[in-house]
C-alpha cells in the first residue's frame, strides 16, 4: 500500500514479543522461549488499522554483528527505516532488556519502549517508574502486559501516532539540517526537519570521540542515525565501516581518538562501550526501578524448580520420564496416539467409522442379528474364507489376518458349509450404529457414480490417495509429538535440557542445543533441521544438521512397525533397537565428523538463557504446534501427492503407454527404471527391481517405501500384502529375514525425504555442505546395510563373498574414523 | 580466580570477560560486565546457573573458565 507504515517490533528473546506481536496482528506465530527461533522476518497488519505494517524482528539482546539474528534486524532497522520502533521490555529483567533500548534510541527513530509483564512485576510488588525512564532514553514509555491482553494495543497506537508526524517523544528540539542529509526515505517524506534527540549514554572522553567521528562521517549516513553509525565506528565494527565507505585515510585519524580512549580507560573499545551501556542503565535503574524489599535474596519459583529439574542425578531421569510420557501418549499400543492412528487410517480416510456411543447390536433379521459390527465383519470373513475353500477343492478353511499374518484355527468345509456361506454378505455397518463414511470410500463412491474408467478410479484412489492417505493417516503420531514437544519449549523446560544435555553432547563433540533438533526429529525431521538455527557456532550447527535426522522419524516408524510385524514378530525389541542405532550413529558420526579437518573446534563456548518458567499459554502452544503440523500436511499435499500420481503411473504403464494389469507389472516402466539401479542394492541383499524402486520412492517420503513394496509386490505369493512382501524378500535372498533387515535400515538411515533434504540444503546455506551431508547420510547408510545384511550371512552359514569383503573394508574404515586419535590442537 | 571456582550459593563481582570475540560480546549484552554481581544458582559437573540482574544464564565449563571474577 502507497502510505503504509511500518512499525518495527524489537525486543530480548523471552520479552514476550511473539505474543504481542500476535495479540497486535492476530496472525499465526510461533511463541516460543526458544531463542533464535524466529529468524526468518515475520510481519503483520496491526488490527484495526489497514496501513499499518508491523514487523517482527527475530529476538536479539544487542545489535552488534556477531549473529545472523543481530545481522538481520539491524540490517532492517537502519536500511529500510521504519517509521517507529516498539521496544518490548521484559519488566521482570528490565536492566538487561535495557541494553538493547539504548542502542534502539540511538537509532534516532521515534520510539515507544511497552514495558511489558507488568502483571508480574506488580504481584511481585515491584515498582517502575516510566517518566524517568522516558526522559533518560527520550521516548514513550507504556507498561502493558501481552499474556493479558493490556495495554499492547494502545502502544502500537502511540507508535503509529508518532511515526505519522514524525515525533519523537518527550524532548526533542529543533535544528536545522542543512548539512546535505542523505536521502532516508520516511524521515524525508514525513518532513523531519530536526536532528533528532538521542540518549548520551557515555562518559566525557568516550563522548568526546563519538562527536569527533559524527563530524568525520556526517553526509555518509541519515542525519538521524548519525550518533548509532558513530558509536559503531567506535566499536570497530567492520560491517558498519564498510558499509559508510570510510577511507583509510579517516579511519585512521578515528582510531587514534579511539586508541587514546582505550589507554585512558584500560580496556577495549567495545568493552568500554557495552560497560558504560550498563552503568548508566544501573544508574537509571537507582532512580527508577523499586524492588520489592521482601523478594530479597528469596529463591523464586523457577530457581526452586530448577534445583530439581537440573539436578545432578535427577536431571537425566526426570527428562527420560517426561520422554517415556510422550512416547506413551504417542505410539503406546492402546495409548490415545495409536487409537487416533487406527481412527484414521482404517477409518476416517478409508472405508468409514462408527460415531462413539453409537454402536450397538444388529437389529436387521438375518446372519448378524445380535452382533457387534466386529463380530459380524468376523463372520463374514469366515464365510468368504469357507467359500474360497470349498471352490479350491480343501476341506479345511482359516483365515489370515492382514495385519499379523497369522493364521486362525482351521474349521471342515463341507458342502452344506458352502451353500450357507454362499449366502452371506457383506454387513453394512450403518446396521451397528451411526456410519460416518471415509473419505476413501466417498471419492470411490463418487468416481463410480461419475462413471469413470477403472484406469482412472485406479490412478485416483490406489495412486494419488493411497500415497497421500499413507502420510495423513499419520497425523496422530505427529501431531500429539509436536503438541508435546511444544508444551515444553512453551513452559520453558526446553532451555533445561538443552542445558542438562549439553555435559553429555560435549564429549561428542556437539552441544547440549545439539539435542532439541534430535528430540524434534523424532517427530519429522524438517523442523529438526530448521532447529538447528539456535545453534550459534556454526561447525556444531552443520553437524548436527548433517547428524539429527539419523534418529527415525514419524514415517520412518511407519517402516519399522511393518518389518517388525512381518519379519521379527519374535523380536519385538527391533522398533526400540532402532532407536539405539540412531542415536549411536548421531554420537559416533559426531565424534568422527570432529576428527575430521572440516569439523575442528576447540572447547565451544556454552551461553544460554534459561527463561523463567510460566504455563504455556493455550494459544501459543497451539499455534506453536499447527505450524509444524501445517508443513507436514502440506508435505502431503504438495509433494507426495504428485509423486504418488508419478509412482502409479509408472507403475502401470509400459513404455508405450500401454494400460497394463495388475499381473503384466514386469512390462511396467517402473519395473525397468528399478532394474537399471537394482545393482547398487545387489550388496545389500535385496538387488532386485522392487527393492530397489521401493527405495527410490522413499526418498519422496520414507513411508512410502512399505507403500511401494507393498504394491510391486502384489503378485508375489500369498494373499495378503503382508505376505506378498514376505515372498518378495524370500525370493530376493536366500536368507530372507536379513535382507528385510538391511532393507529397513538402509531406509531408515539414508538421506531422509526429499523435504528435508531441500530444508538441509537451505539450512547449510551453500551447495557444498548440503552435498556433503547428503553423502555422509547416504554412505553411512550403506555402510550400515552392508555390514548387517553381508556379516549377517557370514554368521548364518552363507559364505565368505567379495561383498563381505566389501563389508569388512568399509568397517574397519568405519572403525578407524571413530577411534583415531584426534589431532593434537595447534597453538590457539 | 574464575567463575568456573564458585560453588552454588556463592557469589562474585566480574572484573573481565576474555576469550573468542563474539562470546565476549555475548555475553556482554547478557550483563556480563566488570563490577556487576552473579550468584551462583545451581552446580552441575561444571556447568553452572548464574543469576544476573533478574535473569538466569547458564554457561557451561569452558565458559566459565573465562570470566574473571573478584569475591564481593
Amino acid at each position: 500500500m502507497a502510505n503504509s507504515v511500518k512499525i518495527a517490533l524489537a525486543g530480548n528473546p523471552n520479552s514476550g514479543k511473539t505474543t504481542l506481536f500476535n495479540a497486535l496482528t492476530g496472525s499465526e506465530q510461533y511463541v516460543g522461549n526458544w531463542p533464535g527461533v524466529t529468524v526468518e522476518k515475520k510481519d503483520g497488519i496491526l488490527a484495526g488499522h489497514r496501513e499499518v505494517v508491523i514487523q517482527d524482528l527475530p529476538g536479539i539482546y544487542s545489535l552488534s554483528p556477531y549473529s545472523t539474528e543481530e545481522k538481520v534486524s539491524r540490517r532492517f532497522l537502519v536500511e529500510e527505516g521504519p517509521d517507529a520502533i516498539l521496544n518490548i521490555v521484559d519488566g521482570t529483567n528490565i536492566e538487561r532488556n535495557l541494553y538493547l533500548s539504548t542502542q534502539l534510541a540511538e537509532l534516532g527513530l521515534p520510539m515507544v519502549m511497552a514495558v511489558n509483564m507488568m502483571d508480574v512485576v506488580r504481584k511481585n510488588g515491584d515498582k517502575i517508574d516510566f517518566e524517568k525512564i522516558a526522559k533518560a532514553l527520550r521516548c514513550e514509555v507504556i507498561g502493558i502486559s501481552a499474556l493479558k491482553n493490556e495495554g499492547g494495543q494502545e502502544a502500537a497506537e502511540k507508535a503509529v501516532a508518532m511515526a505519522k508526524c514524525g515525533e519523537q517523544g518527550i524532548g526533542k528540539r529543533e535544528e536545522g539540517t542543512g548539512n546535505g542529509e542523505r536521502g532516508t526515505g520516511n524521515g524525508e517524506r514525513r518532513g523531519l526537519r530536526r536532528a533528532p534527540e538521542v540518549p548520551h549514554v557515555f562518559s566525557g572522553s568516550v563522548e568526546h570521540a563519538i562527536a569527533h567521528i559524527e563530524e568525520s562521517i556526517q553526509g555518509k549516513v541519515p542525519l538521524r542515525s548519525i550518533r548509532w553509525y558513530a558509536i559503531k565506528v567506535f566499536e570497530r565494527d567492520r560491517e558498519v565501516i564498510n558499509r559508510i565507505g570510510l577511507g583509510v585515510g579517516e579511519m585512521k585519524h578515528i582510531e587514534e581518538h579511539i586508541r587514546d580512549c582505550e589507554k585512558e580507560l584500560g580496556d577495549d573499545a567495545e568493552s568500554i562501550i557495552t560497560n558504560q551501556r550498563y552503568d548508566f542503565i544501573q544508574r537509571l535503574m537507582d532512580k527508577s526501578l523499586a524492588l520489592n524489599e521482601k523478594r530479597k535474596g528469596k529463591a523464586t519459583l523457577s530457581d526452586r524448580i530448577d534445583k530439581v529439574v537440573t539436578h545432578r542425578i535427577w536431571a537425566i531421569p526426570i527428562f527420560i520420564l517426561s520422554l517415556c510420557a510422550m512416547w506413551w501418549l504417542a505410539v503406546a499400543e492402546n495409548g490415545p496416539g495409536t487409537l487416533l492412528t487406527d481412527w484414521a487410517n482404517d477409518g476416517f480416510l478409508a472405508d468409514g467409522w462408527h460415531l462413539p456411543f453409537t454402536t450397538h447390536e444388529c437389529r436387521e433379521e438375518g446372519r448378524y442379528k445380535g452382533m457387534e459390527f466386529e463380530e459380524a465383519q468376523e463372520e463374514f470373513a469366515k464365510a468368504e474364507a469357507t467359500v474360497q475353500a470349498w471352490e479350491a477343492g480343501e476341506k479345511k478353511a482359516s483365515i489370515e489376518d492382514e495385519e499379523t499374518g497369522e493364521t486362525s484355527e482351521e474349521w471342515d468345509v463341507d458342502e452344506a458349509a458352502y451353500n450357507a456361506a454362499k449366502e452371506a454378505k457383506e454387513p453394512d455397518p450403518s446396521q451397528f450404529g451411526v456410519w460416518v463414511p471415509g473419505i476413501g470410500a466417498l471419492i470411490t463412491g463418487a468416481l463410480e457414480r461419475s462413471g469413470v474408467s477403472d484406469t482412472v478410479k485406479s490412478l485416483v484412489v490406489d495412486g494419488a490417495w493411497g500415497g497421500v492417505a499413507t502420510v495423513l493417516g499419520f497425523v496422530p503420531v505427529i501431531f500429539i509429538v509436536f503438541l508435546f514437544l511444544a508444551f515444553l519449549e512453551d513452559c520453558g523446560y526446553m532451555a533445561r535440557v538443552a542445558f542438562i544435555m549439553d555435559r553429555i553432547f560435549r564429549k561428542f563433540g556437539l552441544s547440549g542445543k545439539s539435542f532439541i533438533p534430535i528430540l524434534i526429529g523424532k517427530g519429522c525431521g524438517v523442523p529438526a533441521v530448521m532447529a538447528t538455527r539456535t545453534i550459534e557456532n556454526e561447525r556444531a550447527r552443520r553437524m548436527t544438521t548433517i547428524l539429527a535426522t539419523f534418529i527415525p522419524c514419524g514415517a520412518k516408524t511407519v517402516i519399522i512397525a511393518m518389518f517388525a510385524a512381518l519379519f521379527f514378530r519374535e523380536q519385538w525389541y527391533v522398533a526400540a533397537l532402532m532407536d539405539v542405532v540412531g542415536i549411536a550413529i548421531i554420537i559416533l558420526g559426531g565424534v568422527a565428523l570432529k576428527k575430521t579437518r572440516l569439523f575442528k573446534d576447540e572447547a565451544a563456548s556454552f551461553v544460554l538463557e534459561l527463561p523463567a518458567y510460566h504455563p504455556p499459554t493455550i494459544s501459543g502452544v497451539w499455534h506453536h504446534t499447527w505450524n509444524r503440523l501445517k508443513g507436514y500436511i502440506l508435505k502431503a499435499g504438495l509433494i507426495i501427492f504428485p509423486a504418488c500420481v508419478f509412482l502409479w503411473f509408472v507403475m502401470h504403464f509400459d513404455w508405450s503407454l500401454n494400460l497394463l494389469a495388475d499381473e503384466e507389472i514386469e512390462k511396467s516402466i517402473l519395473h525397468d527404471l528399478g532394474s537399471w539401479i537394482a545393482w547398487f542394492f545387489e550388496p545389500l541383499g535385496f538387488g532386485s527391481w522392487q527393492g530397489a524402486a521401493a527405495s527410490v520412492s522413499a526418498e519422496i517420503a520414507k513411508e512410502q517405501a512399505t507403500a511401494t513394496l507393498g504394491l510391486v509386490a502384489a503378485n508375489m505369493g500369498g494373499a495378503t500384502t503382508g505376505s506378498h512382501i514376505q515372498a518378495l524378500f524370500g525370493a530376493v535372498s536366500d536368507f530372507p529375514k536379513l535382507a528385510a533387515l538391511s532393507f529397513m535400515v538402509f531406509n531408515l538411515f539414508v538421506p531422509p525425504c526429499m523435504v528435508a533434504i531441500a530444508v538441509t540444503f537451505r539450512e547449510m546455506g551453500s551447495q557444498k555442505w548440503g552435498w556433503f551431508a547428503v553423502g555422509f547420510q547416504l554412505f553411512v547408510g550403506y555402510a550400515l546395510a552392508l555390514s548387517v545384511y553381508r556379516l549377517g550371512v557370514l554368521f548364518a552359514g552363507g559364505g565368505f563373498g567379495i561383498w563381505t569383503a566389501l563389508a569388512v573394508v568399509v568397517d574397519l574404515f568405519c572403525l578407524w574414523a571413530i577411534f583415531r586419535p584426534a589431532r593434537k590442537e595447534a597453538a590457539k | 580466580m574464575t567463575l568456573a571456582t564458585l560453588k552454588e550459593g556463592e557469589r562474585a563481582r566480574l572484573v573481565r570477560v576474555s576469550g573468542d570475540d563474539a562470546v565476549k560480546h555475548h555475553l556482554g549484552a547478557l550483563g556480563f560486565v566488570a563490577g556487576t554481581v552473579v550468584r551462583v544458582v545451581g552446580a552441575s559437573y561444571g556447568n553452572l546457573i548464574l543469576a544476573v540482574h533478574e535473569s538466569r544464564i547458564a554457561v557451561n565449563e569452558a565458559t566459565a573458565q573465562e570470566i574473571e571474577i573478584e569475591a564481593v
